[in-house]
């Protein structure tokens, strides 16, 4: 019954139009937190979060594991609750998952029992879109994220990469606005990641989504992000905010051998020792 | 064609030692001069049961039914206690609890009472294969509903997929493959309830039968239907072994 009253809700995005949305844009930030505090039992996992991310916005969070980055990302997302000050997601406060908002995991969620493109279009099922749009929108995304030969195939027999691909595919399906990924690369190889990391900026370029992504790796936060949030632990907070003031669009070979992307990444790099 | 010699070589061991054993049973039986109301060589058995063989077909069609329609009555009742004793923390509390310590009970002691609640009739069996079979699919259904993936359950929240569509496209799916393992142990169980509760009392069944040839000192009859009790035994649990191919997921983590 839920998932039928979600899909009447006004955030519907038409895929048909992806990355063409000529709409005015919103007042309200996309994602704006103040104040917000989350503890489990006695143990404060966040303290006193204030952050916005504007519309179209490409936002790292960075920080060591066990920070409470990911809480912050479940929170946002409507997954968890949180104690005190306030999450909103266009200025409404979040308190259930939103259709207008696609979740990337650190693990793959991949139906086993479900071939590559059952799995990518499982949301959009889920949120009863036509057939007709959901096919269309599904062979884009497999198309874009180049699994278009694994359709048929099934999660395990793909590599962990593009797995993990697919799994950004379930996401993109239904073309959300706002993208959250908590590490969505984290349990790649490094050559895997950089390939990833090169793919998702293509993407993004393309469709121009706003996107929160969590990560502990700094190269990968100076490369795909317009600023970088820098969370200390104990309890979790955000210490630094960096605007990365580099050049788009962004390519592989030319924005990582730029000097500032080194400097940058020396900066943080240094910022997060001292954080911690 | 390297994989087909393998396979025949592997092919001949399996007829090479069971001939080995037949001819050792059927031998050594005569040079041991064992009485043959204790055991019989293996070739007075077949002919005992070719004999017997339209007596033994419908009793084994008797039986074969009671196991069918008790393994059958544990699938529907197990599953859906499963599923209640999952979705209901109460159930969880109060029945799960009484449904483990049902379980330790030997259920062939239950058997004498079977037959006073339900006859000597063709019921008190299905009872009895019902009993046995019933305990482990529960087990297996709860097990397989308790071990849906975590990270799954919160993409599908993330979602806003209903409690339905969770259940049909997550929990389901994820549950079959321990439902099969239950299914596994409990079709065995099933048709050693209903042969036990055919010892215990009965008109009709491979067990009864069993009881008669017993009675009469027609040792060959008893080792016959013994033979024909595991065959129909192996041939349902291959029935289970045939249907666990659909559920190919399990033990993939991907």
């Amino acid at each position: 019954m839920v998932s039928t009253a979600s899909a009447a809700a006004p955030q519907s995005v038409n895929v048909a139009d992806m990355g063409l949305k000529m709409t005015a844009e919103p007042a309200a930030n996309h994602i704006e937190a103040r104040g917000l505090n989350k503890t489990f039992g006695s143990f404060k996992a966040l303290e006193d979060i204030d952050f916005e991310i504007r519309n179209q916005e490409f936002v790292s969070v960075l920080g060591p594991s066990g920070c409470g980055k990911s809480t912050l990302l479940r929170i946002v997302a409507g997954l968890i609750p949180y104690e005190s000050g306030s999450a909103t997601i266009k200025g409404e406060a979040v308190r259930a998952p939103r259709p207008d908002v696609g979740v990337v995991f650190q693990t793959n969620n991949m139906l086993p029992w479900l071939t590559v493109r059952r799995n990518v279009e499982l949301g959009a099922r889920i949120r009863n879109m036509p057939a007709g749009a959901r096919d269309a929108a599904v062979d884009k995304i497999l198309d874009v994220l180049s699994l278009t030969k694994f359709a048929d195939a099934h999660p395990h027999q793909l590599s962990g990469g593009m797995r993990q691909r697919a799994s950004i595919g379930q996401a993109l399906v239904l073309d959300p606005q706002i993208l959250l990924m908590d590490e969505p690369f984290g349990a790649l190889d490094a050559l895997t990641r950089d390939k990833l990391n090169v793919e998702l900026l293509r993407i993004w370029q393309e469709s121009r989504k706003t996107v929160m992504l969590i990560t502990h790796s700094i190269a990968e936060a100076v490369f795909l992000s317009d600023r970088v949030l820098v969370m200390a632990d104990r309890p979790g907070k955000i210490v630094e905010e960096v605007t990365i003031d580099l050049p788009r669009p962004r390519n592989a070979a030319t924005t990582r051998a730029m000097p500032k992307f080194g400097e940058y990444v020396a900066y943080l790099g240094k910022v997060m020792g001292v954080a911690n | 064609m390297p994989g087909v010699s393998s396979r025949l070589a592997a092919y001949s061991q399996v007829v090479l030692f069971f001939g080995a054993f037949l001819l050792f049973w059927e031998y050594g039986v005569r040079y041991f001069e064992v009485k043959s109301y204790i055991l019989p060589p293996i070739s007075a058995i077949a002919v005992a049961v070719w004999e017997a063989r339209s007596e033994i077909f419908e009793n084994s069609m008797y039986t074969l039914a009671e196991v069918l329609i008790g393994f059958g009555a544990a699938v529907v009742v197990g599953v859906m206690l499963g599923m209640v004793v999952y979705v209901s923390p109460f159930a969880q509390r109060t029945i799960y609890p009484l449904v483990t310590a049902l379980q330790t009970t030997p259920k062939s002691a239950l058997a004498p009472l079977m037959i006073v609640w339900f006859g000597y009739g063709f019921i008190s069996k299905v009872a009895m294969a019902f009993l046995f079979a019933f305990f482990p699919i529960v087990v297996a259904t709860l097990g397989g509903f308790a071990g849906t993936a975590k990270n799954l359950e919160e993409h599908f929240r993330a979602l806003n997929a209903g409690p339905w569509r969770t259940f049909t496209t997550l929990r389901l799916p994820s549950a079959l493959p321990s439902f099969i393992d239950g299914c596994r142990v409990a079709m065995p169980l099933a048709m050693i309830g209903a042969i036990i509760g055919e010892l215990v009392g009965s008109e009709r069944g491979l067990g009864n039968l069993i009881m008669l040839g017993t009675a009469s000192t027609r040792t060959d009859l008893v080792f016959g239907c013994i033979i024909v009790i595991t065959l129909i035994s192996l041939a349902l649990y291959a029935l289970i072994e045939f249907a666990a191919k659909s559920v190919w997921w399990r033990g993939i983590q991907v």
